[in-house]
C-alpha cells in the first residue's frame, strides 16, 4: 500500500530538485489531471495503412485536421483537404506547403506532431511483434474510439488488476495463487510486468483456444510510449497462446480517444486466430463503461486525493513519467533522452522465435 | 447550487433501492449511490470510488452487503464507508482509516428513502402512511423554479384526474408549524362555469411545503372537509439543473358519483415529466414574488411580519 493518500499537501509541490533534475514529487500523482498534458515532437499513429486511399480521410491530433491521401502510392498527410480554400495561417506543426511529416511502418501510417524539422524516424516506437512492413491479415487490426483522454485509457490499461472484473469473461477472474507486480521505466517509457501463477483460465482461450486445465500461469506487459500515447499489451498464456497487442491510444482531442489496434495472432489457431483480435469491440466497451465517466472527474485539478494499492505502482509511475515529460515540454525541452525505437524485445519477454519478419 | 447539507432529501423509493443493483441519484452536484445490505438497511455513499473515481453505481452489492467497484472490485461498507477489500490482496486485507468513501446518513420512513450528506444530522421522524401509487419524474426545472412554479400554477408540474385548479387561493402562503402553507380553490373538471364567475368551490387543495426540502404534501378537501386525496411530493435538486421529483399518493374519504369514481379508479395523480414551456413563460409569478422571502425568513428562524405573506 502506498501511504500517498494522507500525505500533508505540502508534499504535492509539482518540482522538486532531485540531483540538480527536475522531477516529480510522489505525491504529485494525486493531481493528475491528464487533460492539461499535450505531448509533442512525437510520432502518432493515425490510421491502418489500408485506410489511406487516393481520397482523402480525415483524422486530428489534439484537435489538429490532418488529411491523409495517397499520391502515386505515397502517403500524404496535410493539414488542408486539398479541395479546401486555405484562409489563415498555416500550424507550426506542418511545412511551407501545411504538410505534416508521414511515414508507414508496422502497416500503421504515422504522423509527426511537432517541430516538423525534428521528425526522425528514430523516434518511432519498438513494436518487435508487427512485420516492420506490415502486411498483417485485415482481421487483426481493428479501430476503436474511447470517450476519454488518452491518458485514462493508458492508465486503465497498465492497471490490469481491473481486467479481472471489467474484462473476467474475456481474461479470466483475480483468482491465483500468487501476483507480482514489477515496474521499469525511463524517461519516454514505463513498462508493468505482472507474473500469476495458476490464475483462472481466460474464458476465450478457453472456448476458442481448447484450453482443458482449469488454470494458467500468465505473464502480462504492458509497455507505455509516453509522448506516442502507444502502447504494448503482451500476453503469453500457459498453457495457451502469446498474444500481442498494438494499443495506440492516440488524443484526437483531449478527451477523446482513437485505437488503430493491430493483434499479430499468426501463431495461434484457426479459430483463435480470428477470435481473440475481435475480443477488443467487446473489451474496449467494457473499459468505455468505466473510463468515460472517469475522465470528466479527471478534468480538474482537487484536493481529494486518489487512493492507492500496491497494485497501482506502475499506474502511479506513469502519471509521474507524464507529468515529468510535459513539465520539461512546457520548458522548451523536446530532446529524448531515451531511445525509443531500440528494440524492446528482451524488455516485454517477446518469443522472438515466434515472431520473425 | 449551494445545498443544505443538514437537510435530509427524499431522494428514492423505497423499492428502488435493493441489494440487486446500487442505484445512482444526485444531491444537487453530489452524485450519491444507493443500495440495501445484507440486513435490508438502505445505504447511501457518495457515487464516486475513491480509488480511480468510478462511479460506484456501476458496481454491485456483495453478499455480505458491502457495495464492490465495478472497475478494480474495490469493496466498501456502507455504514462507514470504510475500504474492505481488495481484490488481488489476499490476507492484506487491513486499512488505514483514511482508506474510505464518503458515507452519507440515511432514513427510510413511509416509503421514501432520505439522504442527509451531513451524517452527523439525526434524522427526522415522519408519519407512517400507507400509499396506493408512485413514481418518479425528473423535471428539466431548477429545483428553485419548480416550487415557484407550484406556488403560481400547480398545473404546470402535475394533474389529478377530474380536477380543475384555479388562480383563486383560499389561504395565502403563510407560515404554518415551520411550513410553508397554501390552499388553492379547485373545481370539478367538465363543465363548469369559469372560475372568476363562481361564487363557491367544491374542492380545495392544501399544500404544504418544507421550506429547506420542498418536499411538499397535497391534500384535496372537499367543501365538506372531507379529505379525498392525499400525496407526497419530494422535489430534490439533481445534476444539470433537473429536479428529481418522488411521489407517493393514496386515496382518502370516497365522494359519491361520477366525480367520485373518476378520482378513485387508476391512480389519478399525474406528476409531469416535462413543463410546457410556453405556458410557465406567460405564467405571472403572483405567490412566487414573495415565496422566497418568506422561505429565507422561515429557514433563519425569524418569525415572519403580518406583511411577509404571500398574496396571489
Amino acid at each position: 500500500m502506498l501511504e500517498v493518500a494522507d500525505r500533508p499537501t505540502s508534499h504535492d509541490d509539482v518540482s522538486t530538485t532531485n540531483s540538480g533534475k527536475g522531477t516529480i514529487a510522489l505525491n504529485a500523482v494525486n493531481h493528475w489531471v491528464p487533460h492539461d498534458i499535450v505531448m509533442r515532437d512525437t510520432w502518432f499513429p493515425v490510421a491502418h495503412n489500408y485506410s489511406v486511399t487516393g481520397k482523402p480521410v480525415r483524422r486530428a491530433v489534439y484537435s489538429h485536421p490532418i488529411f491523409l491521401w495517397r499520391e502515386n502510392g505515397v502517403v500524404v498527410a496535410s493539414e488542408n483537404h486539398p479541395n479546401e480554400k486555405v484562409v489563415g495561417e498555416k500550424s507550426q506543426y506542418t511545412d511551407a506547403r501545411g504538410r505534416y511529416p508521414v511515414m508507414e511502418h508496422y502497416g500503421v501510417v504515422w504522423v509527426w506532431f511537432g517541430n516538423p524539422l525534428a521528425a526522425d524516424p528514430v523516434h518511432l516506437p519498438s513494436l518487435p511483434f508487427l512485420p516492420p512492413k506490415g502486411g498483417l491479415p485485415r482481421h487483426m487490426t481493428s479501430t476503436v474510439r474511447f470517450e476519454c483522454a488518452a491518458p485514462i485509457s493508458l492508465e486503465n490499461l497498465i492497471d490490469l488488476t481491473h481486467a479481472d472484473f471489467l474484462h473476467a469473461d474475456v481474461v479470466g477472474d483475480e483468482r491465483s495463487d500468487s501476483e507480482t507486480v514489477e515496474t521499469f521505466f525511463d524517461s519516454e517509457t514505463v513498462t508493468m510486468v505482472r507474473t500469476c501463477t495458476n490464475k483462472s483460465v481466460a474464458p476465450v482461450m478457453k472456448f476458442f483456444s481448447g484450453i482443458k486445465q482449469p488454470t494458467q500461469n500468465v505473464r502480462q506487459v504492458i509497455r507505455i510510449y509516453l509522448r506516442s500515447h502507444c502502447a504494448i499489451a503482451y500476453g503469453r498464456f500457459t498453457p495457451g497462446d502469446d498474444v500481442p497487442l498494438f494499443h495506440p491510444c492516440t488524443p484526437e482531442t483531449r478527451d477523446r480517444t482513437r485505437m488503430e489496434m493491430v493483434m499479430n495472432t499468426t501463431n495461434s489457431d484457426l479459430l483463435f486466430r480470428h477470435v481473440m483480435p475481435k475480443a477488443g469491440y467487446k473489451v474496449s466497451r467494457q473499459d468505455s463503461y468505466m473510463t468515460s465517466p472517469q475522465s470528466p472527474r479527471y478534468m480538474r485539478d482537487t484536493d481529494r486525493k486518489d487512493l492507492h494499492s500496491k497494485f497501482d505502482q506502475a499506474g502511479q509511475r506513469y502519471r509521474m513519467a507524464m507529468m515529468e515529460l510535459a513539465d520539461r515540454q512546457a520548458k522548451g525541452d523536446f530532446a529524448y533522452r531515451d531511445n525509443v525505437s531500440a528494440d524492446c524485445s528482451e524488455i516485454i519477454g517477446l518469443r522472438k522465435e515466434l515472431f520473425q519478419f | 447550487m449551494s445545498l443544505n447539507q443538514d437537510a435530509w432529501w427524499a431522494v428514492a423509493r423505497s423499492e428502488e433501492v435493493t441489494s440487486e443493483k446500487p442505484l445512482s441519484v444526485d444531491i444537487g452536484d453530489q452524485p450519491v449511490v444507493l443500495w440495501r445490505d445484507n440486513q435490508g438497511i438502505a445505504r447511501a455513499m457518495e457515487d464516486r470510488c475513491p480509488h480511480r473515481r468510478a462511479p460506484l453505481s456501476l458496481g454491485c452489492v456483495r453478499d455480505n452487503g458491502w457495495i464492490q467497484c465495478g472497475y478494480h472490485g474495490w469493496s466498501f461498507d456502507g455504514e462507514t464507508g470504510r475500504l474492505k477489500e481488495i481484490p488481488n490482496m489476499k490476507d492484506q486485507q487491513r486499512f488505514p482509516p483514511v482508506y474510505k468513501a464518503n458515507a452519507f446518513g440515511v432514513t427510510e420512513q413511509a416509503g421514501l428513502v432520505r439522504v442527509c450528506l451531513n451524517p452527523n444530522v439525526a434524522a427526522p421522524l415522519v408519519a407512517a402512511r400507507r400509499y396506493d401509487y408512485c413514481g418518479t419524474a425528473n423535471v428539466s426545472l431548477t429545483h428553485r423554479e419548480y416550487l415557484n412554479a407550484l406556488y403560481d400554477d400547480p398545473s404546470l408540474l402535475f394533474s389529478i384526474r377530474g380536477v380543475h385548479f384555479t388562480s383563486y387561493l383560499m389561504a395565502e402562503l403563510h407560515e404554518e408549524d415551520g411550513k410553508l402553507v397554501m390552499e388553492r380553490s379547485c373545481q370539478w373538471a367538465g363543465m363548469h362555469w369559469p372560475a372568476h364567475f363562481v361564487a363557491e368551490f367544491p374542492l380545495t387543495l392544501l399544500t404544504k411545503t418544507d421550506p429547506v426540502t420542498g418536499e411538499t404534501e397535497l391534500l384535496l378537501r372537499d367543501d365538506e372537509f372531507r379529505s379525498l386525496f392525499h400525496a407526497v411530493l419530494a422535489p430534490v435538486p439533481s445534476a444539470r439543473g433537473v429536479t428529481a421529483v418522488r411521489w407517493r399518493a393514496s386515496q382518502g374519504a370516497r365522494y359519491p358519483g361520477l366525480r367520485g369514481a373518476l378520482l378513485r379508479g387508476i391512480n389519478p395523480l399525474t406528476v409531469f415529466s416535462s413543463v410546457n414551456g410556453t405556458k410557465l413563460r406567460t405564467t405571472k409569478p403572483s405567490v412566487s414574488m414573495n415565496g422566497e422571502d418568506l422561505r429565507e425568513a422561515i429557514m433563519e428562524g425569524a418569525q415572519p411580519s403580518p406583511g411577509q405573506t404571500a398574496a396571489a
